[in-house]
């Protein structure tokens, strides 16, 4: 690595200040969880699972179902129109390619607040707001850039000459597509697919906008119990997100390798 | 001679047949000029929804609440921006959310660049797979969950005030106050600036540092002039990224900041669902949209998309 000593003694020192920093409210989230106390003190009134228990509520769980089934419809959606666009993007050569970049990429510039109103005004109009399929359409829209990102990148690496060779040796395109292309950008793939189930099921302003008391979501549910006491009943819960982060990272990692995000496109 | 009737045609090859005979009936070969297009369109159909949302926005804002039917006015004007100019507190939370935005930028991009830089260059795979891990636990950890962690470490009898209580030191109100959600803020968005910094700190070749160093440039010129510009692209995404979520946040301003702190997000949300005045709210949401995209317009126009474009330069 190129740098003196005192090069990699300050960049490593701000390394370990940000993994602290990153990681405290994590760790902290999951000391409390285990407080035996009413409220949250430090140090804690000894060990107990009772906040746990929560985690049997009625309402807790519908939320919890509420927010798998939205970020499953999220993927479900993104992966197709995510990768399709991605290959039409990098592979073709568009009329307007600068314009469509800076259209798909609306999600991220309009902010979500606007994006969430906006459309609570448009399903309200068609008559499907209260529902929750519109809810994971919302999220899949909202994230859709992190999709096209992730496979656009795998098409960026694909060799076109590849995708030549089979049509050289034959292949309809159908064939050319399902045997050599998706193969290839699968990687990316499966990258954007995580990310969008993950973003979904984490998702908060688009659902608050979204749903009423009927289909609460997840993280709604949280931000609604939140009171100015600070309680430890939402711990439990929250270890239950930190939990499925873990597993999510873990899938990535042994199905593309988290070493993917550090690839120059 | 082998015959052919022992030959079994595999029902892979079936399948095939089965998915290029499908692709023939829904995209005849005639339109095929048309298939790039074909492949975005739902894409594009699904971020028409926010296009359409837009739309909505902007026909509101034009529009004034009738505060006899609490229904929004048929005919357009431009009251609502007039009261928006007319009431300082609007003033003021603009005011605000820039301010923020402008220092959680600033702060995220240098906290990011040097994980960004070790993450990509330490020789130890260990270190970088335990790098990349303790960035994405935060940033697979949605904002509300993260919040609450906030607030149990800055609460009033939280950790950092307890810790203060055994040095002897007095407690601090750090929480619904302005500097809580500022670290609100900067522990969210740190992991998406440093997303967005290391690919383009992988593109810049070591053998280059390696020769500012052997010409006898020190490591701050080296970073200086070698490092910086050649990461701008990923600075310029990364600070993009930083600066437009920052100033648009709503959850982290809302449970930190306690109401003491609004943002414009959070003005916007009033404006819908306090005040009941979705005019107002519009109006808001209009601002901001236009604020936003002329300073990402700004900043594109002056360095370009840098990371950000889903296309590879040499690509295309």
């Amino acid at each position: 690595m190129p740098g003196g000593r005192s090069m990699r003694l300050i960049f490593w020192s701000v390394v370990w200040f940000n993994l602290l920093f990153l990681a405290i409210p994590t760790l902290i989230i999951v000391v409390a969880s285990f407080t035996a106390g009413e409220i949250i003190s430090f140090p804690p009134e000894g060990l107990s699972l009772r906040w746990y228990g929560e985690l049997l509520d009625r309402g807790f769980q519908g939320a919890f179902l509420r927010s798998l089934e939205v970020a499953l419809l999220c993927t479900l959606v993104s992966l197709p129109a995510g990768t399709l666009a991605a290959i039409a993007l990098v592979r073709y050569r568009l009329r307007g390619a600068a314009a469509w970049q800076v259209f798909l990429l609306l999600p991220f510039t309009v902010p979500l607040i606007v994006s969430g109103l906006g459309m609570m005004l448009v399903f309200g109009e068609i008559g499907i707001l209260g529902q929750l399929w519109p809810v994971g359409v919302a999220t899949c829209i909202i994230n859709l850039p992190f999709m096209i990102w992730s496979v656009a990148s795998s098409v960026n690496a694909l060799d076109p000459d590849l995708e030549h060779a089979a049509a050289n040796c034959g292949a309809p395109p159908m064939q050319a597509f399902l045997t050599v292309t998706l193969p290839a950008v699968m990687p990316g793939v499966i990258t954007g697919g995580l990310i969008m189930f993950i973003l979904a099921f984490n998702e908060f302003i688009v659902s608050l906008m979204l749903v009423d008391a009927r289909i609460v979501t997840l993280p709604v549910l949280i931000y609604n119990s939140i009171r100015s006491v600070i309680t430890p009943d939402l711990a439990a819960v929250s270890v239950v997100y930190i939990l499925i982060a873990v597993v999510a990272i873990w899938l990535l990692d042994r199905l593309v390798g988290l070493e993917i995000f550090l690839k120059s496109k | 001679m082998p015959s052919t009737r022992s030959f079994r045609y595999p029902l892979s090859w079936r399948l095939l047949d089965l998915a290029e005979e499908a692709r023939r009936l829904l995209w005849p070969a005639r339109w095929r000029r048309a298939v790039p297009y074909g492949l975005l369109l739902p894409a594009i159909l699904l971020v028409g929804v926010i296009v359409a949302g837009l739309g909505y926005m902007a026909d509101y804002s034009l529009r004034e609440l009738d505060r006899s039917t609490f229904l929004l006015a048929e005919d357009y004007s431009l009251a609502n921006f007039r009261t928006i100019a007319e009431r300082p507190v609007y003033l003021r939370i603009l005011w605000r959310s820039l301010l923020a935005a402008v220092i959680v930028t600033a702060v995220c991009l240098v906290l990011a660049l040097p994980y960004a830089y070790m993450m990509v260059r330490t020789a130890s795979p260990w270190a970088r797979k335990a790098l990349l891990i303790g960035l994405f636990l935060p940033f697979f950890i949605g904002q509300v969950v993260r919040a609450y962690g906030w607030l149990i470490v800055l609460g009033q009898q939280g950790l950092l005030n307890s810790a203060l209580g055994w040095l002897g030191l007095g407690p601090v109100d750090i929480i619904y106050s302005y500097p809580g959600v500022l670290i609100g803020l900067v522990q969210y968005m740190l992991p998406f600036a440093v997303l967005m910094l290391a690919p383009a700190i992988t593109a810049i070749p070591e053998d280059m540092e390696l020769a500012s160093q052997g010409l006898g440039a020190r490591w701050p010129a080296t970073l200086w002039h070698v490092v910086l510009p050649m990461a701008k692209p990923g600075l310029v995404a990364a600070g993009v990224v930083v600066f437009t979520i920052t100033l648009t946040d709503f959850a982290i301003p809302e449970i930190l900041g306690g109401g003491t702190t609004d943002f414009i997000a959070n003005a916007i949300y009033d404006g819908f669902f306090a005040i009941s005045d979705a005019g107002l709210g519009s109006a808001l949401a209009v601002m901001l949209v236009a604020l936003a995209s002329f300073l990402v317009a700004v900043i594109f126009a002056l360095v370009g998309v840098g990371t950000l474009g889903y296309v590879a330069e040499r690509s295309r």
